[in-house]
């Protein structure tokens, strides 16, 4: 397993490298600059090549590049134009309100998705098999800003039961430690489900069948043939085997919870990293953009990672063939 | 170049849309009603948040806003430029004189103003704010507004005298123009330094709030400074701003009743609001117009008939009604019609399609094919009709405008592109027609985009506009020395660039508030949008 880990960890370097370098070309080859977004009644031309300037935005693209790359190897990623601090800094800031976001949507996918499963796996092809296929089918197909519009409508203007957006309600900070638990859960639900209601569904999709498959294996059938209880069947020796796919779906979504925190985070003003890339990137901040990406695209890295080694813990043979 | 005060994209969108019961350019009477009260708070949503809390390193128009609040300026611009250009109220100054030259401008600064750390703001204050104006390592973004500014100097702790090259209108203005920073707390920072600072520590006000916390992209509270030397002002305790990345977030919160306020409301929207009883909808001109811009190097549109005729092919009462529901007026020319320096026997272009096809064929243009569309020795009668993605206004007219030219058999083929992408092609005059806005300044200076451009050098002028006659206008009124000898220069300008029609002027738009009734006393104008904010209030007996 050490093996496994320190081979995908040494890939590591050249794909962050790739990602931010290609995102590098991607940003700086499209038309205009930040000086051309900034959105100020004072803003002549001469003071937007003055501005320009100040930013070293007139130096050539690969000197641009180097600068960037020696200085981000030594940990230095720069300051962010568009908010006037290092970027570090930034991205310290947006770094925990996205992992609790993410987190929790993945949360939410495996446990939600496991549920469904095994209540759709208990009587396949009967009424709540059906309906769970046909709901998740449905929820799979829709984009996450969709489902989120939906549930703003629904939750929030509707009942009014959940926040609209923000992290916390004016005044969060007078509350009591409880007080801003709460509050701040219940900011998150919408979000949060956003995100991880059609990793959910998938993971629904993708478990019942593999629980099925294992229903039909020998070692069930044995089981069975001990007598022993429907629920132990599926739940100890069905749902272990059964997993294994799924935790490679659950590092493959990570890159589409990442990306879709991108368009959560913006409709929830959800202050993380998502946020902070979408300012970024319509502002042409690229020292910003290109630190969230490279942080960005190590966290999927390294997430997957983590996939493959529970993959392994998992199922020894995965071990015994690496 | 003077100040050009160009008003970028989407920003413009949001505000070009609706309003209510207008008004003119005149002050406003404050919404609600009831005796102020001192304590309460105010919830702001808005699209931006403060970047900096240096107001010389802002590069944005929401953080100059909320930063005006707690650094002072020396005089307060007023909004009564429909007759006479813009007086002025007292600021940090109580009051001011003109030598008998007409090159001197001494400040009288309030006796009683100091900053929130004790100690008082001085005329250092002011000669330190403007050497940073006209620093070059800072580059200030409204430093050409200190252009004929020789020397600021401090002539007593509260006596300061600007001294100018020569005498000119706008020198009140220009002198005004950038906030009071506090000397004896950031005199001592090099300005190589400035940029790497991190100045939300260093923030000391001498305006109506102070900084109380702030958490960027979430949430930035002000409180009443007890140290602002106007007595019993501010009456709120504190002003809450929570940014949002969209306009719908916002209408949301204001719906649920999350913030009391939003300022730039979409034409849409804005039904919603008039029809919500716990809110109001207010509007008023916000000094912008949209446009087509015609790239004079073009040379089918190097032919003024052809830009006249589809000028008047253009239906913008249409515009008007379909795209701001009617909150909007024509526009007619490069000066907005609320201003006092506007052209008052001019009209607008009137929609008259077949006035457009005659002048067209008189141009030669005739649908020598019959395939429904002009042409001219084998050249079809069409164009790209540019405009910014994020704007779906101006998608809509430029939609809208489609329709109209193919009536008088002209082609508009519109392309939406991302704003940088815009601006860059724009630049690069790579672009046939662009549909566009501007937010005109108060101060009016049509030379960055009516006189001829020097070749080879940035400029606001992308049509590539050049008249002789104009040229000569223009340098004749940057000499004037009163805005009596200004004004029928700049009226036979106008009525030079109506005739030439470099640009279609669309239409002049408005901006819609949506504010909850249990705000009171406040007063809504393109000056600001928190104008009067020490003088608003709330019904504390309602207050959460």
């Amino acid at each position: 397993m050490a093996r496994i880990a320190i081979r995908r960890l040494a890939t590591l370097v050249p794909l962050v490298w790739l990602v931010v370098t290609l995102t590098f070309l991607v940003v700086k080859l499209a038309p205009g600059s930040y000086a051309d977004t900034l959105d100020h009644p004072r803003l002549t031309p001469e003071a937007r090549e003055a501005l320009r300037a100040s930013y070293g935005l007139d130096r050539p693209l690969g000197e641009q590049y180097l600068r960037w790359l020696s200085a981000a190897a030594t940990g230095d990623l720069g300051g962010s134009y568009l908010y006037k601090e290092p970027v570090s800094r930034v991205i310290g800031r947006a770094l925990p309100p996205t992992v609790l976001l993410a987190g929790t949507a993945l949360l939410l996918d495996l446990v939600l998705g496991l549920l469904l499963a095994m209540t759709a796996a208990r009587r396949p092809y009967g009424w709540v098999d059906r309906l769970t296929g046909v709901l998740g089918l449905g929820i799979y197909g829709m984009p996450s800003f969709w489902i989120a519009g939906l549930l703003v409508l629904v939750f929030a203007l509707g009942l009014g039961w959940l926040p609209v957006s923000h992290m916390h309600s004016v005044d969060a900070g007078q509350l009591s430690a409880q007080g801003r638990l709460l509050d701040l859960l219940r900011h998150l639900v919408l979000p949060a489900a956003s995100l991880g209601l059609v990793g959910a569904a998938a993971t629904a999709r993708l478990l019942r069948s593999t629980l099925l498959e294992a229903r039909a294996s020998r070692f069930v059938l044995a089981a069975r043939a001990r007598g022993l209880s429907r629920s132990r069947i599926l739940w100890v020796h069905s749902l272990r085997p059964a997993l294994l796919p799924a935790i490679t779906a659950l590092g493959l979504s990570l890159p589409m919870v990442v990306s879709g925190s991108v368009v959560i985070e913006s409709v929830f003003s959800w202050p993380g990293m998502g946020m902070a890339l979408w300012r970024a990137a319509e502002a042409r901040d690229v020292p910003l953009v290109m630190g969230l990406t490279l942080v960005g695209a190590a966290a999927v890295i390294v997430g997957n990672l983590v996939a493959d080694l529970l993959y392994a813990v998992a199922d020894p043979r995965a071990r015994e063939e690496r | 170049m003077k100040r050009a005060h160009r008003h970028l994209g989407l920003t413009l969108g949001l505000a070009a849309g609706l309003a209510t019961a207008c008004s003119g350019p005149a002050p406003q009477a404050p919404v609600g009603d009831g005796a102020p009260a001192p304590g309460g708070t105010v919830v702001i949503g808005g699209l931006g948040d403060v970047m900096t809390w240096n107001p010389y390193l802002a590069e944005d128009q929401t953080t100059d806003e909320i930063l005006s609040l707690v650094y002072p300026s020396l005089a307060v611009e007023q909004v009564d430029y429909h007759d006479h250009p813009p007086s002025f109220a007292p600021g940090l100054a109580s009051r001011w004189e003109h030598s008998e030259d007409g090159l001197e401008l001494t400040f009288f600064l309030d006796p009683a103003a100091r900053w929130s750390d004790g100690a008082p703001v001085t005329a250092d204050d002011v000669a330190f704010s403007w050497r940073t104006q006209v620093a070059p390592e800072i580059a200030w973004l409204g430093s050409d507004a200190k252009g004929s500014i020789l020397e600021v100097a401090a002539i007593g702790p509260k006596t300061v005298r600007f001294r100018f090259d020569h005498a000119y209108p706008y020198q009140l203005m220009d002198a005004n123009e950038g906030l009071i920073i506090p000397a004896h707390a950031w005199g001592g920072i090099p300005y190589a330094a400035w940029r790497d600072l991190d100045w939300a520590g260093r923030v000391v006000s001498a305006g109506p709030f102070r900084k109380a916390s702030h958490r960027p992209q979430q949430e930035l509270v002000l409180e009443r400074n007890p140290d602002y030397w106007r007595a019993g002002r501010p009456y709120l305790d504190r002003v809450i701003w929570r940014p949002m990345p969209s306009q719908v977030g916002l209408l949301a919160q204001l719906l649920t009743g999350g913030i009391d306020l939003v300022n730039g409301l979409d034409p849409a929207d804005a039904r919603r609001v008039a029809a919500d009883p716990r809110l109001r909808l207010v509007s008023f001109p916000d000094r912008g117009y949209s446009q087509v811009r015609w790239n004079l190097r073009r040379p089918f549109l190097s032919d003024r008939r052809v830009r006249m005729a589809l000028a008047m092919a253009i239906d913008r009462q249409a515009i008007i009604d379909v795209v701001h529901l009617g909150h909007a007026r024509p526009a007619v020319g490069p000066v907005l019609s609320t201003m006092w320096a506007f052209n008052r026997a001019l009209q607008p272009v009137p929609h008259d399609p077949a006035a457009a096809r005659r002048l067209l064929a008189d141009a030669g243009w005739a649908d020598s094919d019959g395939d429904g569309s002009l042409d001219r020795d084998g050249d079809e009668l069409a164009f790209e009709l540019l405009t910014n993605s994020e704007n779906d206004l101006r998608q809509d007219i430029c939609l809208l405008i489609e329709a109209n030219l193919a009536r008088v058999g002209a082609v508009a083929r519109p392309r939406f592109v991302e704003w940088g992408t815009l601006l860059a092609l724009e630049s690069a005059g790579d672009f046939d027609a662009i549909v566009s806005g501007w937010i005109e300044p108060t101060l009016i200076d049509l030379e960055p985009l009516w006189h001829t451009a020097p070749p080879g050098e940035p400029t606001l002028n992308s049509v590539g506009y050049s008249n002789p006659e104009v040229d000569r206008l223009l340098e004749a009124a940057a000499e004037a020395a009163t805005f009596e000898q200004q004004k029928p220069l700049f009226d036979r300008v106008q009525e030079l660039i109506v005739f030439d029609q470099p640009y279609a002027f669309l239409a002049e738009t408005e901006r819609l508030v949506g504010v909850s009734s249990r705000v009171r006393g406040a007063v809504f104008n393109d000056a600001s949008p928190y104008f009067n904010l020490e003088e608003w209030h709330v019904n504390v007996a309602r207050q959460d």
